[in-house]
């Protein structure tokens, strides 16, 4: 049965799929190897962080379900593929919103396709890595059904960024100072969400508690672990820390929407 | 409401100038405090007004009278700080030179874009490309990126889109003008036949006798309110005759 869509409804999703569309070509435009591109790059990242904590610094990676895999690499790629997909989100929403300025001056159409659209680029390419990582899971036998907690944890990742992305898009059309910080901020945030390094490194006593608390509870933090769990450890997350997740990402994501919608028709004049 | 109409109601505008507009944090957390209300523009003020369906409507009035503003408001493309605005029925604008046109988008793939903001299918859209190519006359061009067309083909293109997409609603701001003589002839044509078919026009131009000879009835707007509306010889000799009085008006009266 075809799915039944209103007009406007049908409009808005023909709109996501062209700057969908539009953002995959702009991103490799010219480019011979196309999406080969965003592999490399997080093969790279990987291997860069491999080779820096595993060899140079000698971190031990946690032990996975099947008692070997003591591979920093895969550690640190399931970590990263949520926290790329929050940065990735986060950032771009900004330059979709910009890209689009220009046309939303000249003619209407609902703004927030066009973030939606840049979005749904990103979690293509998201599903694409995210299946290499489960390929080269299953070569090392590590794997289990337990991997959908690692597609659950993406989902809650892309709409906490949504939401976060919508409201730093609004503001950073009337400030572009905002990309700025928000730059900055990520940079931060790296290092406060255990990507590079396993939690149970802050489990020291002059790590003090609040730091503790903050990168056992910031949102991307629950979400890599929770992706953590179900593609590494594979063992079913803590269920607080679902419920958590869950609510941070819903939540975040109704006030970004809500919040860009009652702004969305003033853009056409900050842009 | 009919399909076709426009209705205005007590509907304002107002913008803030370029000057008064913090663009950077630090710039605005300087400015906590002050009041900025003196700045405030009021492009439109206390509009009213009642666009027949299937009626061609002109809009006169000098540089910065509100004209492309109200416009923009039916447009959907700002939202009127006061009052309310509601059209029903599909509605094509032709508002600016690339209305509507991304620059690193193909001729063709805009025309896609287009129609798929109006609500258009792909199908119908690649029905209706041979006539939009044909019309714009711009041949092999429509593969190439529209940044690079001149402005004439930019409205050719454009024009070609409003007027092909069965708009139940069309709004033309004097963009045309950009075109050459044998264009804008096919314009007015084109113009006369949606009109036939029960079109909504609304547009906006400088040039008199255009307006006498297409509008059914022109309203004048002055500094943002509308003075006058009703029939297009009454409204449009009372704007020439406050405008000859009014030294420095750019109006040309093409008779």
């Amino acid at each position: 049965m075809m799915l039944t869509l209103s007009p406007s409804a049908r409009k808005s999703a023909n709109l996501i799929i062209h700057f969908a569309e539009r953002e995959s070509k702009a991103r490799y435009k010219r480019s011979l190897l196309g999406w080969f591109w965003s592999f490399a790059n997080s093969l790279t990242t990987v291997a860069v962080y491999s080779f820096v904590f595993g060899a140079v610094y000698n971190a031990q990676p946690p032990i996975t379900d099947n008692g070997r895999a003591e591979n920093f690499g895969l550690y640190l790629f399931t970590g990263l593929i949520a926290w790329t997909v929050f940065t990735g989100v986060v950032t771009g929403c900004m330059g979709w919103l910009q890209d689009v300025s220009d046309l939303r001056k000249k003619i209407y159409f609902p703004t927030e396709t066009a973030l939606l659209g840049g979005a749904a680029c990103n979690a293509i390419q998201t599903a694409l890595e995210a299946a290499v990582l489960l390929v080269i899971m299953a070569l090392f036998t590590n794997i289990s059904w337990t991997a959908l907690f690692l597609v659950f944890a993406l989902l809650l990742t892309m709409m906490f960024a949504l939401g976060v992305g919508f409201i730093v898009a609004v503001l950073n059309a009337r400030y572009r100072d905002i990309q700025y910080l928000t730059g900055v901020l990520i940079g931060v945030g790296f290092f406060l969400v255990p990507v590079v390094y396993p939690p149970s490194l802050l489990e020291r006593d002059d790590v003090p508690e609040i730091g503790r608390q903050l990168v056992t509870w910031n949102p991307p933090a629950i979400f890599v672990e929770i992706a953590r769990d179900g593609a590494y450890f594979l063992q079913t997350p803590d269920p607080l820390k679902v419920l958590v997740a869950t609510a941070w990402a819903v939540g975040t994501f109704t006030v970004g929407w809500l919040y860009f919608r009652s702004r969305s028709m003033e853009i056409s004049e900050e842009l | 409401m009919t399909t076709g109409e426009i209705t205005i109601s007590d509907v304002s505008k107002r913008f803030r100038l370029d000057r008064d507009r913090p663009s950077s944090l630090k710039e605005a957390v300087l400015r906590i405090g002050r009041t900025t209300d003196i700045d405030d523009f009021w492009v439109l003020r206390n509009v009213d007004l009642h666009i027949e369906p299937d009626s061609f409507f002109g809009l006169v009035g000098h540089n910065g009278s509100g004209k492309s503003t109200l416009l923009r408001l039916i447009a959907n493309i700002h939202r009127p700080t006061t009052g309310e605005i509601t059209t029903e029925g599909r509605m094509s604008a032709l508002l600016e030179l690339g209305s509507g046109f991304h620059p690193d988008l193909t001729g063709r793939e805009n025309v896609f874009l287009n129609g798929t903001m109006l609500g258009l299918t792909r199908k119908h859209m690649a029905e209706v490309m041979d006539d939009i190519i044909g019309f714009s006359g711009i041949g092999d061009f429509i593969d190439e990126p529209v940044k690079i067309y001149s402005s004439g083909m930019y409205v050719r293109l454009g024009f070609a889109v409003a007027v092909n997409v069965n708009p139940e609603i069309l709004l033309v701001d004097e963009v045309i003008a950009v075109g050459d003589e044998e264009f804008q002839r096919r314009c007015m044509d084109h113009m006369h036949r949606l009109r036939e078919n029960g079109t909504t026009i609304v547009l906006v131009s400088h040039d008199a006798a255009l307006m006498r000879s297409l509008c059914d009835r022109v309203g004048w707007l002055d500094h943002g309110r509308l003075v006058e509306v009703g029939d297009p010889d009454d409204v449009i000799d009372a704007y020439l005759k406050h405008a000859s009085q009014d030294e420095g008006d750019t109006l040309t009266a093409r008779d």
